[in-house]
């Protein structure tokens, strides 16, 4: 993965690739375990009492907690709202993103700098502070305890981050490209979707995977805009799990391996492209 | 092409950042329509000892998580950067936390810090006596006793830097292995290529990052502070700023007084943006972008 050209000759040799190896196992060690935890807390059998040892198996091993967390929490009605949450915000979100990344990347640079820097500022803007003007202004307008709020987002791209990385992904095409789809008189709509867009498939398949982790797993949204309990999606759904009852932790976290799963899949398909994303030249493939 | 975009920049960020602005000057429950408060708000939360206490708690968070998410980044990026035996998964492992539901993550700290039946304290408790650790101290009381809380929330916020971790890892990849080379030929100890080479190079990328964590802590902090410790354990103890925004406006329905607190925190992301600023400045030469 790594390749030899980015890193520096090995320290020492053989003992610095076993120091590397027993580092890296030891981060596995520490960075693992929570979520299987995750996994075999959800599988104890609900009200026994706490077993004196710890153990990663449980005894008896049980999907108890399942059944009640799909019972009583109203769990599978809230997994099928936030699967339709993310089924239109999560395309609307690529598109858009894709669309004023290709935008940026034919506009002058004077007119793309203003926006990309505007895209930094709303970057870095904590969501908490966004919580009350929002609010507000969806209220004004008769939104709140509709699902629209947490769709609202996709505008955005989600985060203006994707925005900017599709605008680097389409500035990097050579410019002759455009000249010559300009040549053959395509519209600037034609070129983004018959030409530009199909050369950066990549990125558009890594942003759409953690558009869905975040629009899957957005919380504070729902918390705000959403008190139908039969418009909550899976994160609230989970929140209302662990307030009914927050001593009976094998149901609630079962919804939570719920809720992550999909997630997890997901980030697990696209993740090769963090740690590869450096090395579009192509000099660091082994 | 540029409009749904723009929209929405306008929209959901600079729009509702003016609002804010005209909010903090108003009483609104909701119910009836904002009514004019000029600056009682603001005079209000310079005297209102929750909000400092809020205030507090977030500006201490950022000061201890930051650096310790920065640190654990950087030491596994220059631990996992390279081809080795296990590298792989353990770089995907970092990561993963990251991955989780920011609630599902929640509930699950929520289990694991219960004194009495969370798998740390029962780690704790092994070989010990009588509900003691081995040492013969009680272990930690993470939802009742402040600091503890503190350091819960801490713990927690650790093992979510994953972001933070890709952008470094990249960072040490980009690096020339040439520099790295001439270090090896004047028999550089791995000291003194980390402290001369490597540090000096990723500098601008490291103060680049830690300004943006400190930005994002005043984020990042809601969900475990109220799912976890529920702001307490009292008096406010794990009330951040942000928390303490979401209770006056959406359980207190104080919006305008909530609005003023925000102003606060948008403040201090501007500092933090004016620093950053003045960063990229200082290193755009270097970078030559």
């Amino acid at each position: 993965m790594g390749g030899r050209a980015g890193g520096p000759p090995p320290l020492s040799g053989r003992i610095g690739q076993i120091w590397r190896a027993l580092g890296a196992l030891f981060v596995l060690l520490v960075f693992v375990p929570p979520l299987l935890l995750l996994v075999s807390g959800s599988l104890t059998e609900p009200g026994l009492p706490p077993s004196p040892t710890p153990r990663l198996i449980p005894d008896p091993v049980s999907t108890a907690g399942y059944r009640q967390a799909l019972a009583v929490g109203g769990v599978l009605r809230a997994a099928l709202n936030s699967l339709l949450v993310a089924v239109v915000a999560v395309p609307l979100s690529v598109l858009v993103a894709a669309l004023a990344g290709f935008a940026l990347a034919r506009l002058r640079p004077r007119a793309a700098a203003l926006v990309v820097v505007a895209s930094l500022a709303a970057l870095m803007v904590p969501a908490t502070a966004l919580l009350v003007p929002r609010f507000t202004i969806f209220r004004a307008l008769g939104l709140t305890d509709t699902l629209v709020p947490l769709i609202a987002p996709a505008l955005l791209g989600t985060s203006p981050l994707y925005v900017l990385v599709y605008y680097l992904a389409f500035r990097a095409l050579p410019r002759d490209l455009y000249d010559a789809c300009l040549v053959e008189d395509m519209t600037p709509m034609g070129i983004w979707w018959r030409v530009a867009l199909p050369l950066v498939r990549p990125v558009t398949a890594a942003i759409t995977a953690l558009t869905f982790v975040l629009t899957w797993s957005n919380f504070l949204d729902p918390l705000i805009y959403v008190y139908d309990r039969d418009l909550f999606t899976l994160p609230l759904a989970l929140r209302s799990l662990s307030v009914l009852d927050p001593t009976n932790f094998p149901v609630f976290l079962a919804g939570a391996v719920l809720a992550t799963g999909p997630a997890v899949l997901v980030f697990g398909l696209v993740q090769r492209r963090f740690f590869h994303h450096d090395d579009q030249t192509g000099r660091n493939r082994p | 092409m540029l409009a749904p975009y723009l929209i929405g920049l306008v929209g959901l960020v600079l729009f509702p950042a003016a609002v804010t602005l005209a909010l903090a000057f108003t009483e609104y429950d909701l119910v009836n329509p904002p009514s004019w408060a000029g600056l009682a708000n603001v005079s209000e939360l310079v005297t209102d000892p929750v909000f400092r206490v809020a205030l507090t708690n977030s500006l201490v968070f950022a000061l201890v998580a930051v650096p310790l998410r920065v640190l654990l980044a950087l030491g596994l990026a220059l631990l996992l950067h390279r081809r080795s035996f296990g590298a792989r998964p353990a770089r995907v492992a970092a990561l993963l936390p990251t991955a989780v539901p920011e609630i599902a993550y929640g509930l699950l700290w929520l289990w694991l810090f219960n004194p009495l039946y969370g798998p740390i304290n029962q780690l704790l408790r092994v070989g010990g006596e009588n509900g003691l650790t081995v040492l013969g101290r009680t272990p930690p009381q993470w939802l009742t006793d402040p600091t503890d809380a503190r350091a819960a929330i801490i713990l927690m916020s650790v093992f979510t830097m994953g972001e933070t971790f890709v952008v470094l890892l990249a960072a040490r990849r980009a690096l020339p292995a040439d520099v790295y080379e001439v270090a090896a030929l004047e028999d550089a100890t791995g000291w003194d290529v980390f402290r001369r080479v490597t540090l000096p190079l990723m500098a601008p990328v490291l103060a680049l990052l830690v300004v943006r964590d400190l930005i994002a802590s005043l984020h990042f902090s809601f969900v475990p502070a109220l799912v976890v410790t529920d702001g307490g354990p009292p008096p406010y103890a794990t009330t951040y700023l942000s928390l303490f925004i979401y209770r006056t406006g959406f359980e207190y329905l104080r919006y305008g007084y909530a609005a003023a607190a925000t102003l606060v925190m948008m403040l201090l992301t501007v500092a933090a943006v004016v620093v950053q600023w003045r960063l990229f400045r200082r290193y755009r030469a270097f970078y030559r972008l």
